[in-house]
């Protein structure tokens, strides 16, 4: 068999095996790069596109993200005697388009995205849970 | 002795076939006889909710199509609609484009290295490979808030300008990789079984791949140097120097060196998009939809339309994808939904040379085949 | 002069000053070979417990080396460093429905796992995990553990045969040609060994292994055997269905190859006769090609203890070795591996056969 008279030392397995080693004993940068998820986090992005938030005081109720949504996540729905946009993230992409379209830039993103849920209904956001007002964000 | 052909199923959910693809196969013992590919398991009608959903609303879809790569999708859309529309792109936001197509091209690459050895049974490279993609991830976060499905790319220009401490972050990660991809290489290149594996497997002549429709590393690992990049450039591909990576075996093999190759290149492009990425902070036109509404707090609503509507017409332009020739054809009739869109995905076209390069051959072969064609379920059944 | 776990026990007991009084009341009955029964059953349940516990911190070593390959954790969670993931994995296992496919042979299908896991333990019996630590030094030792080894594919057949899936049965077969073709080379290898020693029985191999050549180089096979270590550990890595030679799972390729359609408890067994095969495996080629447990002695520990330590250290560089490789190669091609077995692995058994016999024949070592 020609294949075995050319290859019989197995020099590419061993080369392999030594750059595995290296992982082993994380020589040469090489270090473990994973982080225990529940107990500790990764930093998120200022710009991670998470949960919705809106701005109690800048939303108008007009409606354009309602409009512009693509997957008809959002439903304006009235809550104490004014009118705000209702998310079911269950159907949300969070593409953020609703964001890019609202004229009062009432609208924005959070870091949430632990959203998983036991039912469809509790996915559904309202303006009780993402209502904020800019003064105690910040 | 009497023999009976086995009819194997493989798939439509099974560990290689990267998402529900369905192989029908007739075998006698372990050599396939013949091979037939059932696919449309993930088929979510993305071309007819392009005519449901206005020009603007569809861009999120395109990054299902091709999820491991999805700024090539976008950027394939956004620069139809251009074309469509006679929109110009600033220079900037154009840069910023290829440099996110670059980058993606490197971890589709990466990904492809790791799934592709994940079937021949290794299963360490997925996780170096994931490694690294983490910190395009991470780099793609920062640019644009979401990991995968990005939705950046728009018609006339990208969403958002280059976050602060983005360009040094990408340069450690420019840094980095060339070491990584030594070490992969180190690894799998000369391994005498990933050789044995690969080396005749798969193999499909030039003039076939042609005629079968092959693009991107596939027909390039034929022998041809077909790169939409060169041929047709576009975007900013023009001024930048950068080669095609040919290799002429037609084997899985050479299939695989090609992508390798094309990560280094990528590489070399980042490198030179970050040296000659223009100064001015303008990412996006502002001139087309709408006249954009004044006095509004938000830099971001000033240029993105709502109401974009391109005039009659029909366009079909394509780019060169991580995977080969991704094309949209888009008709427009005027209105603000396009009348018909259609998809040219890569993965698609590519994947009907499967029967052809593996009958006669092994299950095993057929995953190695299958595996260096690179292919994603979102992409094939669209 | 203790021979073997039998004697020891008895040793001990004697030690302790309660042997004399035990075997008294049972001689008062007169069924004092009750007693021996027991201590054959007391020495089977500390195999029994020792084979379940080396199980259990395998699944979790080659999860940590895996692991840390890949520049990850591991499991971190259950125990102190995931030590005691492996118990949560057996927990969970239990309570999973065990579902037996309707088309499936049931009789053949339930019996199999316990046919794949009585042979894994049946192999410990002449391995010698210390001086004296033998269950049983059997006189045919080798051949025992050969044999016995080869009785792994008839169970892989069943179970494949007896799921009634295509996958299954092509698993079954892959697995059922590859311990086959590599278990004659396996012989082979093992052969050239006796020839130096004469004996068949595992503690005359390791005893012959005892001593040094000028003082530092230690007198073991490996140094006379290079070539027939090298097959060994090749052949070996392929009985015992590991990458690249794992077949009888491949599951990139048919799912999981014959335990495809097993679940819960079934499952585990098969699991665990994996990893009892990896054990017992590597503590063979240990025996035959490392030393076994021959080392240095330390003073005032008993040598039964410091051998045994050995022995465990020297598996256990074997077994990451295994695992090790595992996390580097890929898979090699069912062809490729019977041409490699066949048509290289056997022809240089024979090779390093007649080598070995020159070699004894002119008496240079």
């Amino acid at each position: 068999m020609p294949w075995i008279s050319k290859n019989w030392t197995m020099k590419g397995i061993i080369k392999g095996l030594i750059v595995t080693l290296k992982h082993v004993f994380h020589i040469g940068g090489r270090p473990t790069v994973t982080v225990q998820y529940p107990y500790e986090r990764m930093k998120l992005a200022p710009r991670f596109r998470g949960k919705h938030a809106i701005d109690e005081d800048a939303c108008i109720g007009c409606g354009i993200c309602e409009v512009n949504c693509p997957n008809s996540t959002i439903t304006i729905v009235k809550y104490n005697t004014r009118w705000f946009p209702q998310f079911n993230l269950g159907m949300c992409m969070f593409c953020g388009i609703c964001v890019d379209v609202c004229p009062m830039n009432a609208l924005k993103m959070t870091g949430n995205y632990e959203l998983a849920d036991y039912t469809r209904e509790s996915l559904v956001y309202g303006p009780e849970k993402l209502l904020f007002k800019k003064e105690a964000n910040q | 002795m009497e023999t009976e052909e086995l009819l194997l199923n493989m798939g439509p959910v099974h560990p290689s076939t990267h998402g529900v693809l369905r192989f029908k196969l007739r075998m006698d013992g372990e050599i396939i006889k013949e091979c037939n590919i059932v696919m449309g398991y993930l088929h979510r009608g993305t071309e007819k909710l392009g005519e449901m959903k206005t020009y603007l609303q569809f861009t999120p879809y395109t990054d299902r199509l091709d999820y491991i790569s999805a700024f090539p999708n976008n950027y394939a859309y956004a620069k139809a609609i251009e074309e469509l529309a006679g929109i110009e792109v600033p220079l900037r936001a154009e840069y910023i484009r290829v440099l996110t197509m670059e980058l993606n091209r490197i971890i589709n690459h990466l990904v492809f290295m790791g799934s592709l050895l994940m079937d021949l049974g290794a299963a360490t490279m997925i996780m170096w490979g994931f490694r690294e993609r983490e910190k395009a991830l991470q780099l793609f976060e920062m640019l644009c808030g979401a990991r995968m499905t990005f939705n950046y790319i728009k018609p006339g220009g990208v969403r958002d300008d280059l976050p602060d401490g983005f360009i040094p972050k990408l340069n450690e990660f420019l840094k980095d990789m060339e070491k990584r991809i030594d070490d992969y290489e180190q690894l799998i290149n000369e391994n005498e079984i990933f050789l044995m594996r690969m080396k005749n497997i798969g193999v499909i002549s030039a003039q076939e791949a042609i005629n079968y429709g092959l693009t991107g590393p596939a027909l390039r690992g034929s022998g041809v140097s077909y790169d939409i990049r060169k041929l047709e450039p576009y975007s900013i591909y023009p001024d930048l120097d950068f080669k095609v990576c040919v290799q002429s075996e037609g084997d899985s093999f050479a299939r695989y060196m090609v992508r390798v190759d094309e990560m280094r290149e990528s590489l070399h492009i980042l490198r030179q998009v970050v040296d000659t990425m223009p100064e001015a902070k303008i990412v996006a036109q502002a001139k087309y939809g709408i006249a954009p509404m004044t006095g509004m707090p938000s830099a971001v609503s000033t240029y993105f339309p709502r109401i974009f509507a391109p005039p009659a017409g029909e366009v079909y332009s394509r780019i060169e994808a991580p995977k080969g020739e991704l094309g949209f054809y888009i008709v427009s009739d005027g209105t603000t939904k396009p009348y018909r869109v259609k998809i040219r995905s890569p993965s698609f076209c590519n994947l009907t040379a499967i029967p052809r390069m593996v009958v006669g051959l092994k299950i095993p072969d057929l995953i190695a085949a299958f595996g260096t064609i690179d292919v994603v379920l979102g992409d094939v059944d669209r | 002069m203790i021979e073997n776990a039998y004697q020891l026990i008895v040793y001990v007991l004697t030690l302790l000053g309660v042997y004399e009084w035990i075997y008294g009341i049972f001689q008062s009955f007169g069924i004092d070979y009750v007693l021996q029964i027991i201590i054959v059953f007391v020495e089977i349940v500390i195999l029994f417990a020792f084979v379940l516990v080396t199980v259990m911190f395998l699944t979790w070593m080659e999860r940590k080396v895996v692991a840390m390959v890949q520049s990850r954790y591991g499991p971190m969670v259950t125990g102190p460093r995931g030590l005691l993931q492996p118990v949560m994995d057996g927990v969970k296992l239990i309570g999973k429905e065990d579902i037996i496919p309707a088309k499936a042979d049931r009789w053949i299908f339930t019996l199999a796992p316990f046919i794949v896991f009585i042979p894994a333990l049946l192999v410990f019996i002449p391995l010698p995990f210390g001086k004296s630590l033998i269950i049983s030094d059997l006189r045919v030792g080798l051949l025992y553990i050969i044999a016995i080894s080869a009785m792994s594919p008839v169970a892989l057949l069943l179970a494949g045969w007896a799921s009634n899936n295509k996958y299954s049965l092509m698993g079954a077969m892959r697995a059922v040609a590859q311990d086959i073709s590599y278990t004659i080379p396996l012989a082979l290898t093992a052969i050239a060994v006796v020839m130096f020693t004469g004996s068949l029985s595992t503690v005359d191999i390791v005893n012959a292994q005892g001593g040094t050549w000028f003082g530092i180089i230690p007198k073991w096979f490996i140094f006379i055997q290079p070539l027939g270590f090298i097959l060994f550990l090749i052949a070996s890595i392929a009985e015992m269905g590991r990458i690249p030679f794992d077949f009888q799972e491949s599951e990139s390729e048919l799912v999981a190859g014959f335990f495809t359609e097993y679940s819960g408890m079934k499952f585990a067994m098969f699991f665990l006769a994996e990893y009892a095969h990896l054990f017992a495996v590597s503590g063979i080629i240990v025996t035959l090609f490392l030393g076994g447990w021959e080392g240095p002695a330390l003073p005032f520990i008993p040598v039964q203890l410091t051998s045994l330590v050995i022995f465990l250290i020297k598996t256990y560089a074997v077994i990451f070795f295994a695992m090790w490789l595992r996390d580097t190669v890929p898979r090699v091609r069912i062809d490729q591996l019977l041409n490699l077995g066949w048509k290289i692995m056997v022809p240089l058994a024979v090779l390093n056969l007649l080598l070995t016999g020159f070699i004894v024949v002119a008496g240079v070592i």
